[in-house]
Protein backbone atom coordinates (compact mmCIF):
# COMPACT_ATOMS: atom_id res chain seq x y z
CA UNK A 1 0.00 0.00 0.00
CA UNK A 2 1.24 3.69 -0.73
CA UNK A 3 2.85 5.45 2.47
CA UNK A 4 0.82 8.40 1.54
CA UNK A 5 -2.49 6.47 2.09
CA UNK A 6 -1.87 4.60 4.52
CA UNK A 7 -0.65 7.97 6.70
CA UNK A 8 -4.19 9.48 5.68
CA UNK A 9 -5.53 6.75 7.45
CA UNK A 10 -3.85 6.79 10.38
CA UNK A 11 -4.20 10.73 10.16
CA UNK A 12 -8.20 9.93 9.88
CA UNK A 13 -8.30 7.33 12.79
CA UNK A 14 -6.41 9.67 14.66
CA UNK A 15 -8.77 12.67 14.72
CA UNK A 16 -12.02 10.50 14.79
CA UNK A 17 -10.52 9.06 18.05
CA UNK A 18 -10.21 12.79 19.12
CA UNK A 19 -13.03 13.78 18.27
CA UNK A 20 -14.65 10.31 19.96
CA UNK A 21 -12.88 11.34 23.39
CA UNK A 22 -14.36 15.00 23.42
CA UNK A 23 -17.30 13.54 22.94
CA UNK A 24 -16.51 11.45 25.76
CA UNK A 25 -15.47 14.57 28.18
CA UNK A 26 -18.29 16.00 27.43
CA UNK A 27 -20.12 13.48 28.48
CA UNK A 28 -20.93 10.89 25.99
CA UNK A 29 -22.99 10.60 23.36
CA UNK A 30 -25.91 9.42 25.32
CA UNK A 31 -26.36 12.49 26.84
CA UNK A 32 -26.53 14.08 23.41
CA UNK A 33 -28.91 11.40 21.88
CA UNK A 34 -30.95 11.77 25.34
CA UNK A 35 -31.09 15.23 24.86
CA UNK A 36 -33.15 15.05 22.01
CA UNK A 37 -31.01 18.48 20.70
CA UNK A 38 -30.29 17.94 16.93
CA UNK A 39 -27.58 20.59 17.26
CA UNK A 40 -25.28 18.52 19.47
CA UNK A 41 -26.05 15.70 16.72
CA UNK A 42 -25.13 18.23 13.86
CA UNK A 43 -22.14 19.18 15.13
CA UNK A 44 -20.71 15.83 15.68
CA UNK A 45 -22.04 14.50 11.72
CA UNK A 46 -20.14 18.18 11.29
CA UNK A 47 -17.03 16.85 13.09
CA UNK A 48 -16.84 13.23 11.01
CA UNK A 49 -17.28 14.94 7.64
CA UNK A 50 -14.68 17.57 8.14
CA UNK A 51 -12.28 14.95 9.27
CA UNK A 52 -12.97 13.21 6.37
CA UNK A 53 -13.28 15.41 3.72
CA UNK A 54 -10.14 16.87 5.41
CA UNK A 55 -8.07 13.88 4.62
CA UNK A 56 -9.25 13.22 1.40
CA UNK A 57 -8.80 16.12 -0.22
CA UNK A 58 -4.99 16.27 0.94
CA UNK A 59 -4.56 13.01 0.17
CA UNK A 60 -5.79 13.74 -3.50
CA UNK A 61 -3.29 16.94 -3.88
CA UNK A 62 -0.41 15.09 -1.87
CA UNK A 63 -0.38 12.46 -4.89
CA UNK A 64 -1.14 14.48 -7.53
CA UNK A 65 1.99 16.54 -6.59
CA UNK A 66 4.13 13.16 -6.06
CA UNK A 67 2.95 11.92 -9.58
CA UNK A 68 1.18 14.48 -11.47
CA UNK A 69 3.67 15.69 -14.62
CA UNK A 70 3.72 18.85 -16.57
CA UNK A 71 1.55 19.24 -19.76
CA UNK A 72 -1.12 21.36 -21.63
CA UNK A 73 -1.44 23.68 -24.12
CA UNK A 74 0.31 27.34 -23.64
CA UNK A 75 -1.57 30.88 -23.83
CA UNK A 76 -0.18 33.14 -26.62
CA UNK A 77 0.49 36.12 -23.86
CA UNK A 78 3.81 35.42 -23.12
CA UNK A 79 5.57 38.16 -20.51
CA UNK A 80 9.39 37.92 -20.87
CA UNK A 81 9.44 34.62 -21.63
CA UNK A 82 7.42 33.37 -18.86
CA UNK A 83 4.34 31.93 -20.12
CA UNK A 84 1.19 30.47 -18.89
CA UNK A 85 -0.93 27.49 -19.36
CA UNK A 86 -4.63 27.19 -20.72
CA UNK A 87 -6.09 25.74 -17.66
CA UNK A 88 -9.65 24.74 -17.33
CA UNK A 89 -11.39 26.17 -14.67
CA UNK A 90 -11.56 23.20 -11.61
CA UNK A 91 -14.87 21.83 -11.72
CA UNK A 92 -15.98 23.38 -8.18
CA UNK A 93 -15.31 26.18 -9.02
CA UNK A 94 -16.77 26.64 -11.84
CA UNK A 95 -19.80 25.38 -9.67
CA UNK A 96 -19.79 28.18 -6.89
CA UNK A 97 -18.99 30.81 -10.30
CA UNK A 98 -22.21 30.19 -11.20
CA UNK A 99 -23.98 29.41 -8.24
CA UNK A 100 -22.80 32.92 -7.14
CA UNK A 101 -24.50 34.06 -9.83
CA UNK A 102 -28.01 32.01 -9.81
CA UNK A 103 -27.71 33.74 -5.95
CA UNK A 104 -27.35 36.69 -7.00
CA UNK A 105 -30.26 36.40 -9.28
CA UNK A 106 -32.51 35.36 -6.69
CA UNK A 107 -30.92 38.08 -3.65
CA UNK A 108 -31.79 40.90 -6.14
CA UNK A 109 -35.35 39.21 -7.43
CA UNK A 110 -36.36 37.89 -4.34
CA UNK A 111 -34.36 38.65 -1.67
CA UNK A 112 -32.99 41.75 -0.09
CA UNK A 113 -34.06 45.22 -2.71
CA UNK A 114 -36.49 44.21 -5.09
CA UNK A 115 -38.74 42.39 -2.74
CA UNK A 116 -38.47 45.26 -0.28
CA UNK A 117 -36.59 43.45 2.45
CA UNK A 118 -36.87 45.60 5.54
CA UNK A 119 -34.72 45.62 8.94
CA UNK A 120 -37.44 46.80 10.56
CA UNK A 121 -40.22 44.63 8.67
CA UNK A 122 -37.50 41.68 10.30
CA UNK A 123 -38.27 43.85 14.08
CA UNK A 124 -42.01 44.18 13.56
CA UNK A 125 -41.70 40.52 13.29
CA UNK A 126 -39.76 39.36 16.04
CA UNK A 127 -41.46 41.45 18.07
CA UNK A 128 -45.02 40.43 17.65
CA UNK A 129 -43.44 36.78 17.56
CA UNK A 130 -42.34 37.74 21.33
CA UNK A 131 -45.42 39.32 22.62
CA UNK A 132 -47.40 36.09 21.60
CA UNK A 133 -44.89 33.95 23.32
CA UNK A 134 -44.87 36.48 26.34
CA UNK A 135 -48.75 35.83 26.49
CA UNK A 136 -48.87 32.42 26.36
CA UNK A 137 -46.26 32.31 28.74
CA UNK A 138 -47.57 34.71 31.24
CA UNK A 139 -51.50 34.35 30.32
CA UNK A 140 -52.76 33.16 34.25
CA UNK A 141 -50.61 35.43 36.06
CA UNK A 142 -52.35 38.06 36.98
CA UNK A 143 -54.53 35.83 38.82
CA UNK A 144 -51.29 34.57 40.58
CA UNK A 145 -49.50 37.01 42.97
CA UNK A 146 -46.26 34.52 43.51
CA UNK A 147 -45.80 34.65 40.07
CA UNK A 148 -46.46 38.53 39.58
CA UNK A 149 -44.57 40.01 42.49
CA UNK A 150 -41.48 37.32 41.07
CA UNK A 151 -41.95 39.06 37.51
CA UNK A 152 -42.23 42.39 39.20
CA UNK A 153 -39.25 42.15 40.77
CA UNK A 154 -37.38 41.53 37.41
CA UNK A 155 -38.56 44.56 36.05
CA UNK A 156 -38.05 46.81 39.39
CA UNK A 157 -34.23 45.56 39.03
CA UNK A 158 -33.66 46.90 35.51
CA UNK A 159 -36.35 50.06 35.42
CA UNK A 160 -36.35 51.50 38.86
CA UNK A 161 -33.63 50.15 40.99
CA UNK A 162 -31.36 53.14 39.08
CA UNK A 163 -32.61 55.45 40.71
CA UNK A 164 -34.64 53.90 43.72
CA UNK A 165 -32.15 51.02 44.90
CA UNK A 166 -31.47 47.49 44.32
CA UNK A 167 -33.39 47.41 48.15
CA UNK A 168 -35.91 50.02 47.20
CA UNK A 169 -34.63 51.95 49.74
CA UNK A 170 -33.41 55.26 47.87
CA UNK A 171 -29.57 55.37 47.94
CA UNK A 172 -29.45 57.69 50.75
CA UNK A 173 -32.13 59.99 50.48
CA UNK A 174 -31.19 60.20 46.23
CA UNK A 175 -35.10 58.75 45.52
CA UNK A 176 -38.00 57.99 47.49
CA UNK A 177 -37.47 54.61 49.92
CA UNK A 178 -40.37 52.59 48.83
CA UNK A 179 -40.86 50.50 52.36
CA UNK A 180 -43.19 53.48 53.77
CA UNK A 181 -45.47 55.12 52.25
CA UNK A 182 -44.57 58.53 52.06
CA UNK A 183 -41.60 60.69 54.12
CA UNK A 184 -42.35 63.22 56.72
CA UNK A 185 -40.74 65.84 53.98
CA UNK A 186 -42.75 64.83 51.34
CA UNK A 187 -45.78 65.67 53.28
CA UNK A 188 -43.80 69.00 53.96
CA UNK A 189 -43.42 69.74 50.66
CA UNK A 190 -46.72 68.72 49.18
CA UNK A 191 -48.70 70.93 51.85
CA UNK A 192 -46.39 73.95 50.96
CA UNK A 193 -46.39 73.06 47.02
CA UNK A 194 -49.52 71.50 46.51
CA UNK A 195 -49.53 68.61 43.81
CA UNK A 196 -50.81 67.92 40.73
CA UNK A 197 -48.91 65.39 38.67
CA UNK A 198 -50.88 62.63 38.99
CA UNK A 199 -52.72 64.03 36.08
CA UNK A 200 -54.94 60.29 34.83
CA UNK A 201 -55.64 58.99 38.53
CA UNK A 202 -56.29 62.28 40.34
CA UNK A 203 -57.31 64.46 37.79
CA UNK A 204 -58.17 67.58 39.83
CA UNK A 205 -54.58 67.61 41.70
CA UNK A 206 -54.19 69.31 44.95
CA UNK A 207 -53.89 72.89 45.98
CA UNK A 208 -50.64 74.42 47.56
CA UNK A 209 -50.88 76.16 51.30
CA UNK A 210 -53.74 74.87 52.52
CA UNK A 211 -51.87 74.90 55.67
CA UNK A 212 -49.69 77.42 56.88
CA UNK A 213 -48.70 77.53 60.21
CA UNK A 214 -45.62 75.55 60.53
CA UNK A 215 -45.93 73.56 63.95
CA UNK A 216 -49.60 72.39 61.90
CA UNK A 217 -47.66 71.04 58.66
CA UNK A 218 -45.02 69.59 61.70
CA UNK A 219 -47.63 67.92 63.08
CA UNK A 220 -49.66 66.55 59.52
CA UNK A 221 -46.11 65.32 58.33
CA UNK A 222 -45.39 63.04 61.52
CA UNK A 223 -49.14 61.90 61.62
CA UNK A 224 -49.36 61.00 57.56
CA UNK A 225 -45.71 59.71 57.83
CA UNK A 226 -45.88 57.42 60.90
CA UNK A 227 -49.59 55.92 59.74
CA UNK A 228 -51.95 57.52 61.35
CA UNK A 229 -52.21 56.43 64.92
CA UNK A 230 -54.62 56.77 66.50
CA UNK A 231 -53.04 58.44 69.82
CA UNK A 232 -51.48 61.46 67.71
CA UNK A 233 -54.36 63.73 68.76
CA UNK A 234 -52.28 67.19 67.76
CA UNK A 235 -51.56 65.66 64.32
CA UNK A 236 -55.50 64.39 63.77
CA UNK A 237 -56.69 67.71 65.07
CA UNK A 238 -53.87 69.46 62.17
CA UNK A 239 -55.02 67.13 59.53
CA UNK A 240 -58.75 67.80 60.07
CA UNK A 241 -57.62 71.61 59.97
CA UNK A 242 -56.07 71.72 56.67
CA UNK A 243 -58.85 69.52 55.55
CA UNK A 244 -57.02 66.98 54.20
CA UNK A 245 -59.51 64.85 55.81
CA UNK A 246 -61.83 65.58 53.20
CA UNK A 247 -60.21 64.55 50.13
CA UNK A 248 -58.10 61.99 51.70
CA UNK A 249 -60.38 60.46 54.22
CA UNK A 250 -60.49 60.51 57.89
CA UNK A 251 -57.83 58.28 58.24
CA UNK A 252 -55.79 58.45 54.88
CA UNK A 253 -57.72 55.94 53.04
CA UNK A 254 -57.95 58.07 50.22
CA UNK A 255 -60.75 58.33 47.49
CA UNK A 256 -60.72 57.26 43.82
CA UNK A 257 -59.51 59.97 41.19
CA UNK A 258 -59.81 62.84 43.64
CA UNK A 259 -57.20 61.68 46.22
CA UNK A 260 -54.65 59.09 46.73
CA UNK A 261 -54.36 57.13 49.80
CA UNK A 262 -51.94 58.40 52.63
CA UNK A 263 -52.37 55.11 54.83
CA UNK A 264 -50.35 52.40 53.28
CA UNK A 265 -48.13 52.03 49.48
CA UNK A 266 -51.12 50.16 47.68
CA UNK A 267 -51.13 48.95 43.52
CA UNK A 268 -53.26 51.95 42.49
CA UNK A 269 -51.03 54.73 43.43
CA UNK A 270 -47.84 53.06 42.37
CA UNK A 271 -49.69 52.68 39.17
CA UNK A 272 -50.94 56.64 39.23
CA UNK A 273 -47.03 57.22 39.86
CA UNK A 274 -45.47 55.19 37.10
CA UNK A 275 -48.40 56.29 34.11
CA UNK A 276 -47.84 60.30 35.04
CA UNK A 277 -44.20 60.26 36.86
CA UNK A 278 -44.14 62.74 39.85
CA UNK A 279 -42.13 66.13 40.76
CA UNK A 280 -41.86 65.87 44.57
CA UNK A 281 -39.68 66.51 47.37
CA UNK A 282 -36.67 64.77 46.15
CA UNK A 283 -36.88 65.37 42.90
CA UNK A 284 -38.42 64.59 39.37
CA UNK A 285 -39.63 61.06 38.53
CA UNK A 286 -40.18 60.06 34.38
CA UNK A 287 -43.43 58.39 33.42
CA UNK A 288 -42.70 54.92 32.89
CA UNK A 289 -44.48 54.59 29.30
CA UNK A 290 -42.87 51.89 28.08
CA UNK A 291 -44.03 49.15 30.26
CA UNK A 292 -47.04 46.85 29.00
CA UNK A 293 -50.50 46.58 31.10
CA UNK A 294 -49.02 43.07 32.29
CA UNK A 295 -45.61 44.88 33.61
CA UNK A 296 -47.30 47.61 35.25
CA UNK A 297 -49.59 45.50 37.14
CA UNK A 298 -46.59 43.37 38.42
CA UNK A 299 -44.18 46.57 39.05
CA UNK A 300 -47.85 47.67 40.95
CA UNK A 301 -47.67 44.75 43.11
CA UNK A 302 -44.27 44.31 44.00
CA UNK A 303 -43.91 48.78 45.24
CA UNK A 304 -46.83 47.75 47.00
CA UNK A 305 -45.60 44.36 48.66
CA UNK A 306 -42.54 46.00 49.94
CA UNK A 307 -43.98 48.17 52.32
CA UNK A 308 -45.89 45.19 54.01
CA UNK A 309 -42.64 43.28 54.53
CA UNK B 1 -9.98 45.05 -25.63
CA UNK B 2 -8.52 43.55 -22.24
CA UNK B 3 -5.21 43.11 -24.44
CA UNK B 4 -5.10 47.01 -25.14
CA UNK B 5 -5.96 48.01 -21.54
CA UNK B 6 -3.47 45.25 -19.87
CA UNK B 7 -0.37 47.09 -22.28
CA UNK B 8 -1.54 50.94 -21.29
CA UNK B 9 -1.05 51.41 -17.62
CA UNK B 10 -2.33 54.60 -17.34
CA UNK B 11 -6.26 53.60 -19.25
CA UNK B 12 -5.81 50.57 -17.08
CA UNK B 13 -5.61 52.73 -14.05
CA UNK B 14 -8.39 54.52 -15.63
CA UNK B 15 -10.98 51.54 -16.83
CA UNK B 16 -10.53 50.30 -12.94
CA UNK B 17 -11.11 53.48 -11.48
CA UNK B 18 -14.49 53.69 -13.86
CA UNK B 19 -15.81 49.95 -12.85
CA UNK B 20 -14.72 50.99 -8.77
CA UNK B 21 -16.17 54.26 -9.10
CA UNK B 22 -19.77 52.72 -10.59
CA UNK B 23 -19.80 49.82 -7.83
CA UNK B 24 -19.54 52.95 -5.37
CA UNK B 25 -21.83 54.75 -7.18
CA UNK B 26 -24.33 51.72 -6.63
CA UNK B 27 -23.73 51.79 -3.35
CA UNK B 28 -24.15 54.91 -2.05
CA UNK B 29 -26.47 57.24 -4.75
CA UNK B 30 -29.55 54.86 -3.18
CA UNK B 31 -28.62 56.52 0.58
CA UNK B 32 -28.68 60.22 -0.94
CA UNK B 33 -32.07 59.68 -2.56
CA UNK B 34 -33.25 58.67 0.84
CA UNK B 35 -31.22 61.62 2.56
CA UNK B 36 -31.35 62.23 6.35
CA UNK B 37 -34.42 64.83 5.92
CA UNK B 38 -35.33 65.65 9.74
CA UNK B 39 -38.62 63.11 10.80
CA UNK B 40 -41.19 65.04 12.40
CA UNK B 41 -40.14 66.11 15.89
CA UNK B 42 -36.51 66.86 15.33
CA UNK B 43 -35.64 70.24 16.53
CA UNK B 44 -31.91 71.65 16.10
CA UNK B 45 -30.18 72.73 19.65
CA UNK B 46 -31.12 75.51 21.68
CA UNK B 47 -27.55 77.35 22.48
CA UNK B 48 -27.69 75.64 26.10
CA UNK B 49 -28.53 71.93 24.67
CA UNK B 50 -25.47 72.52 22.31
CA UNK B 51 -23.00 73.48 24.62
CA UNK B 52 -23.91 70.80 26.41
CA UNK B 53 -23.18 68.36 23.64
CA UNK B 54 -19.37 70.43 23.01
CA UNK B 55 -19.03 68.85 27.52
CA UNK B 56 -20.19 65.64 25.67
CA UNK B 57 -17.69 65.26 23.12
CA UNK B 58 -15.15 67.31 25.11
CA UNK B 59 -15.29 64.74 28.08
CA UNK B 60 -15.24 61.78 25.37
CA UNK B 61 -18.36 60.59 27.02
CA UNK B 62 -19.42 58.86 22.74
CA UNK B 63 -15.87 57.20 23.24
CA UNK B 64 -18.26 54.99 25.76
CA UNK B 65 -21.70 55.82 25.15
CA UNK B 66 -23.50 54.88 21.70
CA UNK B 67 -26.22 57.19 20.27
CA UNK B 68 -28.14 54.42 18.47
CA UNK B 69 -30.31 51.85 18.92
CA UNK B 70 -30.77 48.90 17.09
CA UNK B 71 -34.28 47.66 15.80
CA UNK B 72 -33.61 44.33 17.98
CA UNK B 73 -36.42 43.79 20.61
CA UNK B 74 -33.48 43.37 23.32
CA UNK B 75 -32.43 47.06 22.45
CA UNK B 76 -35.76 48.62 22.26
CA UNK B 77 -37.01 47.16 25.43
CA UNK B 78 -34.51 48.45 27.65
CA UNK B 79 -33.61 52.07 25.73
CA UNK B 80 -37.19 52.95 23.70
CA UNK B 81 -37.78 53.11 19.66
CA UNK B 82 -35.19 52.14 17.66
CA UNK B 83 -33.15 55.10 16.16
CA UNK B 84 -34.16 56.79 13.19
CA UNK B 85 -31.57 58.72 10.39
CA UNK B 86 -33.71 61.49 10.17
CA UNK B 87 -33.60 61.94 14.08
CA UNK B 88 -29.92 62.88 13.05
CA UNK B 89 -30.48 65.60 11.14
CA UNK B 90 -29.45 68.27 13.40
CA UNK B 91 -26.31 66.66 14.72
CA UNK B 92 -23.07 67.55 13.39
CA UNK B 93 -21.22 65.37 14.04
CA UNK B 94 -23.61 61.97 14.88
CA UNK B 95 -22.18 60.46 18.17
CA UNK B 96 -23.77 57.51 17.03
CA UNK B 97 -20.64 55.81 18.89
CA UNK B 98 -19.25 52.13 17.81
CA UNK B 99 -18.69 50.26 21.18
CA UNK B 100 -21.02 50.32 24.37
CA UNK B 101 -18.61 50.39 27.26
CA UNK B 102 -21.74 52.52 28.79
CA UNK B 103 -25.06 51.83 28.21
CA UNK B 104 -26.89 53.79 24.88
CA UNK B 105 -28.16 57.40 25.45
CA UNK B 106 -30.41 57.93 22.55
CA UNK B 107 -33.27 58.35 24.80
CA UNK B 108 -31.62 58.77 28.00
CA UNK B 109 -34.18 61.77 28.84
CA UNK B 110 -37.16 59.61 29.19
CA UNK B 111 -36.14 57.54 31.68
CA UNK B 112 -32.90 59.83 33.88
CA UNK B 113 -33.70 63.21 35.12
CA UNK B 114 -31.38 66.08 36.57
CA UNK B 115 -31.16 65.13 39.61
CA UNK B 116 -30.08 61.60 38.83
CA UNK B 117 -27.64 62.75 36.52
CA UNK B 118 -26.41 64.92 39.33
CA UNK B 119 -25.70 62.14 41.41
CA UNK B 120 -24.59 59.81 38.95
CA UNK B 121 -21.35 62.26 37.17
CA UNK B 122 -20.44 63.32 40.47
CA UNK B 123 -19.95 59.63 41.89
CA UNK B 124 -21.44 57.30 39.36
CA UNK B 125 -21.06 53.89 41.91
CA UNK B 126 -22.78 55.49 44.45
CA UNK B 127 -26.46 55.19 42.33
CA UNK B 128 -24.83 52.34 39.44
CA UNK B 129 -23.20 49.92 42.25
CA UNK B 130 -20.46 48.32 40.47
CA UNK B 131 -20.50 51.12 37.63
CA UNK B 132 -16.66 51.36 36.15
CA UNK B 133 -17.42 55.06 34.89
CA UNK B 134 -15.56 58.00 36.14
CA UNK B 135 -16.30 60.54 38.47
CA UNK B 136 -16.83 63.72 36.87
CA UNK B 137 -16.44 66.44 39.33
CA UNK B 138 -14.78 68.74 37.04
CA UNK B 139 -17.99 69.44 35.37
CA UNK B 140 -19.71 71.34 38.64
CA UNK B 141 -16.71 74.10 38.65
CA UNK B 142 -15.82 74.24 35.12
CA UNK B 143 -17.65 77.64 33.35
CA UNK B 144 -19.54 76.19 30.09
CA UNK B 145 -17.90 77.94 27.08
CA UNK B 146 -21.42 79.07 25.48
CA UNK B 147 -19.66 81.29 23.33
CA UNK B 148 -18.55 78.61 20.77
CA UNK B 149 -21.68 77.14 21.05
CA UNK B 150 -23.51 80.26 19.75
CA UNK B 151 -20.72 81.02 17.13
CA UNK B 152 -21.32 76.98 15.76
CA UNK B 153 -25.22 77.99 15.76
CA UNK B 154 -24.22 80.93 13.42
CA UNK B 155 -22.47 78.76 11.20
CA UNK B 156 -24.73 76.00 10.74
CA UNK B 157 -27.55 78.29 10.23
CA UNK B 158 -25.79 80.00 7.96
CA UNK B 159 -24.23 76.93 5.71
CA UNK B 160 -26.97 74.35 6.55
CA UNK B 161 -29.91 76.47 6.15
CA UNK B 162 -31.06 74.89 10.06
CA UNK B 163 -34.09 76.05 11.30
CA UNK B 164 -33.74 78.41 14.08
CA UNK B 165 -36.49 80.85 14.48
CA UNK B 166 -38.55 78.55 12.71
CA UNK B 167 -41.90 77.02 14.11
CA UNK B 168 -41.44 73.53 13.31
CA UNK B 169 -44.21 70.54 13.61
CA UNK B 170 -44.15 67.91 16.60
CA UNK B 171 -45.10 64.54 17.10
CA UNK B 172 -48.53 65.86 18.82
CA UNK B 173 -49.55 68.11 16.42
CA UNK B 174 -47.62 71.46 18.28
CA UNK B 175 -45.52 73.56 16.96
CA UNK B 176 -42.23 74.22 18.63
CA UNK B 177 -39.83 77.02 17.90
CA UNK B 178 -35.86 76.99 18.70
CA UNK B 179 -35.08 80.48 18.75
CA UNK B 180 -31.65 81.66 18.13
CA UNK B 181 -30.58 85.32 19.72
CA UNK B 182 -29.22 88.03 17.44
CA UNK B 183 -26.58 88.84 19.70
CA UNK B 184 -23.72 86.51 21.83
CA UNK B 185 -25.24 88.74 24.88
CA UNK B 186 -28.73 87.85 24.46
CA UNK B 187 -27.62 84.28 23.48
CA UNK B 188 -25.29 83.98 26.79
CA UNK B 189 -29.00 85.82 28.61
CA UNK B 190 -31.11 83.03 27.26
CA UNK B 191 -28.90 80.28 27.92
CA UNK B 192 -28.53 81.32 31.46
CA UNK B 193 -32.70 80.99 31.57
CA UNK B 194 -32.44 77.78 30.14
CA UNK B 195 -29.63 76.75 32.58
CA UNK B 196 -31.69 78.38 35.85
CA UNK B 197 -34.33 75.55 34.90
CA UNK B 198 -32.40 73.17 34.87
CA UNK B 199 -30.63 74.16 38.31
CA UNK B 200 -33.69 74.66 39.73
CA UNK B 201 -34.04 70.87 40.49
CA UNK B 202 -30.39 70.53 41.06
CA UNK B 203 -28.44 70.51 44.68
CA UNK B 204 -25.42 71.29 44.60
CA UNK B 205 -23.78 74.33 45.77
CA UNK B 206 -21.19 75.13 43.55
CA UNK B 207 -23.59 74.94 40.72
CA UNK B 208 -26.12 77.33 42.74
CA UNK B 209 -23.58 80.04 42.83
CA UNK B 210 -22.53 80.06 39.97
CA UNK B 211 -25.91 80.23 38.09
CA UNK B 212 -26.52 83.27 40.71
CA UNK B 213 -23.41 85.06 39.66
CA UNK B 214 -24.93 84.57 36.33
CA UNK B 215 -22.48 82.17 34.77
CA UNK B 216 -23.40 78.29 33.44
CA UNK B 217 -21.79 75.24 34.98
CA UNK B 218 -20.63 72.35 32.33
CA UNK B 219 -22.71 69.37 34.14
CA UNK B 220 -26.09 72.27 33.87
CA UNK B 221 -25.42 72.55 30.20
CA UNK B 222 -24.56 68.72 29.98
CA UNK B 223 -27.68 67.86 31.54
CA UNK B 224 -29.66 70.21 29.58
CA UNK B 225 -28.27 68.01 26.86
CA UNK B 226 -29.13 64.89 28.07
CA UNK B 227 -32.44 65.84 28.99
CA UNK B 228 -33.30 66.75 25.12
CA UNK B 229 -32.22 62.93 24.00
CA UNK B 230 -35.64 61.88 23.69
Amino acid sequence: MNKTILAAILVTVAMLGFTYASIEMAGGLDKFLSGGDWVNMLAILGAVVLVAATTFVVTKYIRQMQNDTVGGKLADENWDGIGEYKNEAPFGWALIYFGTIIWAIWYFLAGYPVNSYSQIGEYNEDTQVHDKKFEAEFAGILKDPEKLNEMGESIFIVQCAPCHGLTADGMGGKAADLHTRISEASVKHVINNGANYLKTSFPGGMPPMLLQDPAQIDAVAKYVANGFKADDVAGKEAFTAGTCNTCHGENGEGMPMVAPKLNAMDADMVAAVLKDGKKGAIGTMPAFTNLTEVQHKAVDAYVASLSKK
Amino acid sequence: MFHWLEKRPFFFAVAVFVVIAFAGLIEILPNFAQASRPIIGAKPYSTLELTGRLVYIKNNCNACHSQLIRPFKSETDRYGHYSMSGEYAYDRPFLWGSKRTGPDLMRVGNYRTTDWHENHMMNPPEVVPGSIMPQYPWLFKNVADLDTAYAEQLVIQKVFAVPYNTELPTADGSKVTVKLADTLEGARAEALEDAKVVAADMKNQDVKDAIAAGNVPEIVALIAYLNRLK
